[in-house]
């Protein structure tokens, strides 16, 4: 759907649709997505502020290998999970330094998108 | 003796590469079955095919890595010939040996040559015979973990690790160090596992600052192989190739001229019918054999722009005993480059991108083409490879061939799913790709991170309003207005 506007005096026209709940925009060469405040508020309390001990599944695919146990210490960068996903590997790494309070996956368990795959506290 | 008359084609594969197969069959006169899996109904080759037969669940090792599934299906379909395309099935001698054993045709080279060529060792066997360059490397039957460490330590890193049965980057890793080496051959004995159901894993001496040069060549019916020059894939991301060009800007005369006889030389001597890849490493002018593909290549359009022939179409009547060509294609004319697109999200490392695809419009205009497999209203699954288009552009020279590709690519819209464009534009831009410099580090060297996201102008703000408030009236409730996603960045740790 081509939407025309007028900005400083001069027009333009941008491209837009709504793909299911969310509205994509191609203008002048880029291609965006636009998100009213509540749903960016609600996206933010999923994925937790800045750097957080809460591993969420990046993608939706399949958990190929679990690399610590619950208990085990870990360091910032310390591969935690290998997800796979479109025949990828896809390593998730800790954020934060602390113990791996919980798993909630296992290996070869198929996971949607921001699943909830484990905890590191500090 | 199977009859190489054929009236019904089928296809071994899905997405962009299946529409361009259907699409040669349909200018040769040929039908079509498509051999699909369950999670392929809503793709453009489905709606495109004349036939189309079920072949399994999406699992890709139930469906298109399903030797006899294939063979069934393309039997109850009333086929007379099979074409692989690339990835899946296509290097399988097994399954080229199956179709012959059915009575099929098998749209590629003998089982034998591709045994010989496919076949990492062997092929290495037969280039060392033949006196061609290769890179120091361990292909052994040894495969425990401290025996692949030791040999790494032995070959001295860099080293890399891929799979025995592979391609495509799968199953490939550098090892920099012996810290990660365990971890990273073990990932990639699993990688290789799951994508060709074979864990077997090779080491190979990593060179540092190579160009990936490759040769495309074509024996025809009558037993006579050539090579139609060359293409440059250096830009690659995880071993998996993002933009091609033909021909090579790094090759002199006398180097593109002896490559192309070691590429001609290795193929003849396994008496290589149809389309096939000889890949390189060059560096420092000195050039390796890397392996042969015995199968079309993603990249095969570039070629095609450049040398003015139809490789498909040259595979098909080759598999028909009927000349490849109608004269020898000799010279190059023109640039030709492409880019893959894939359904992953550029601002948050290459997390790939799945769901409902919105408007796909892509920018016509001579010099300019389009691959693509999925339309608007199809799904972009998580089951499969993430590249859902190739766009291909040629020009008169490479300057301009980069120009018009970064015009296409801003000016093609793809909505529901996050692409690599803005990425590629980037690279497209960036000097070392300009000025010809790139080698396969291009990637790691210059891109390691996700893209960071630009500052948003108040137009562009102004833009993404008047879109919010045009549909806000339907169900989203407004209180102001911001972008969101790409720039900003919910997953992490990836």
């Amino acid at each position: 759907m081509k939407i025309k506007f007028e900005h400083l005096g001069q027009n333009y026209e941008l491209e837009a649709q709504q793909v299911k709940d969310q509205i994509w925009v191609h203008f002048q060469g880029e291609t965006f997505t636009v998100a009213s405040d509540s749903q960016k508020r609600k996206q933010r309390q999923a994925s937790g502020a800045g750097k957080s001990g809460k591993l969420l599944a990046p993608m939706p695919g399949k958990v190929t290998k679990i690399l610590k146990s619950v208990g085990d210490l870990v360091a910032v960068g310390d591969s935690l999970i290998v997800m796979e996903a479109m025949k990828m590997e896809y390593t998730l790494k800790a954020e934060i330094a602390g113990k791996l309070s919980a798993l909630n996956c296992k290996a070869g368990e198929q996971v949607a998108l921001g699943h909830q795959l484990g905890m590191v506290v500090p | 003796m199977i009859s190489s008359e054929f009236k019904r084609l089928a296809i071994a594969n899905r997405g962009e590469v299946a529409v361009r197969i259907i699409k040669a069959c349909e200018e040769l006169g040929l039908e079509t079955v498509l051999l699909h899996s369950e999670a392929d109904i809503q793709t453009r080759a489905y709606r495109m095919a004349d036939k189309k037969i079920c072949i399994g669940p999406a699992s890709t090792a139930e469906s298109y890595l399903n030797i006899k599934a294939n063979i069934q299906g393309a039997l109850a379909g009333g086929a007379q010939a099979i074409h692989p395309g690339f990835g899946f099935l296509s290097e399988n001698a097994d399954f080229a040996q199956a179709c012959a054993d059915a009575g099929l045709i098998f749209v590629g080279p003998s089982p034998k040559a591709m045994r010989t060529l496919g076949d990492k060792v062997s092929c290495k066997a037969l280039a060392k015979k033949l006196g061609l360059p290769l890179v120091p490397g361990y292909e052994g039957e040894d495969q425990s973990l401290a025996n692949l460490i030791k040999v790494a330590e032995q070959i001295s890193y860099p080293v890399i690790v891929k799979a025995a049965a592979g391609g495509g980057g799968r199953g490939m890793k550098i090892l920099r160090n012996s810290n990660e080496a365990a971890e990273l051959i073990e990932s990639a004995q699993r990688e290789a596992q799951s994508a060709f159901g074979n864990s077997v894993v090779f080491l190979e001496k990593y060179l540092d600052r190579a160009k990936h040069i490759e040769f495309q060549i074509f024996g025809d019916a009558s037993g006579r192989v050539i090579h139609l020059m060359d293409r440059e894939c250096s830009v690659q991301r995880r071993h998996q190739k993002i933009i091609e060009e033909a021909l090579s800007p790094s090759l002199s005369p006398e180097l593109r001229r002896k490559m192309g006889e070691a590429a001609c030389l290795i193929a003849e001597s396994a008496s290589y019918q149809g389309a096939g890849t000889v890949e390189f490493l060059l560096q420092d002018d000195r050039y390796y054999l890397l392996e042969v593909n015995t199968r079309l290549q993603v990249e095969h359009p570039v070629t095609e722009m450049v040398m003015g022939v139809d490789l498909v179409k040259a595979q098909i009547r080759t598999a028909q005993k009927q000349s490849a060509f109608s004269e020898d294609p000799i010279s190059a004319h023109g640039h030709s480059i492409e880019c893959r697109l894939y359904a992953e999200n550029p601002y948050q490392n290459g997390v790939p991108s799945t769901g409902l695809l919105g408007k796909v419009e892509f920018p016509e205009g001579p010099g300019r083409r389009f691959e693509f497999g999925f339309e608007e209203g199809d799904q972009i699954t998580s089951f499969y490879d993430p590249m859902i288009a190739k766009v291909i552009v040629w020009d008169e020279s490479r300057p301009r061939a980069i120009q018009k590709m970064i015009r296409v690519l801003k000016d093609t819209i793809i909505f529901g799913v996050h692409t690599n464009i803005p990425y590629l534009i980037e690279i497209l831009g960036h000097p070392d790709f300009v000025s010809a410099r790139m080698t396969t580090r291009f990637i790691d060297k210059f891109f390691p991170e996700a893209l960071k996201a630009r500052d948003t102008s108040e137009l562009s703000e102004k833009a993404a309003t008047q879109a919010l408030s045009y549909f806000s009236g339907s169900q989203l409730q407004v209180k102001g207005s911001s972008f969101d996603s790409p720039w900003q960045s919910p997953w992490r740790g990836v």
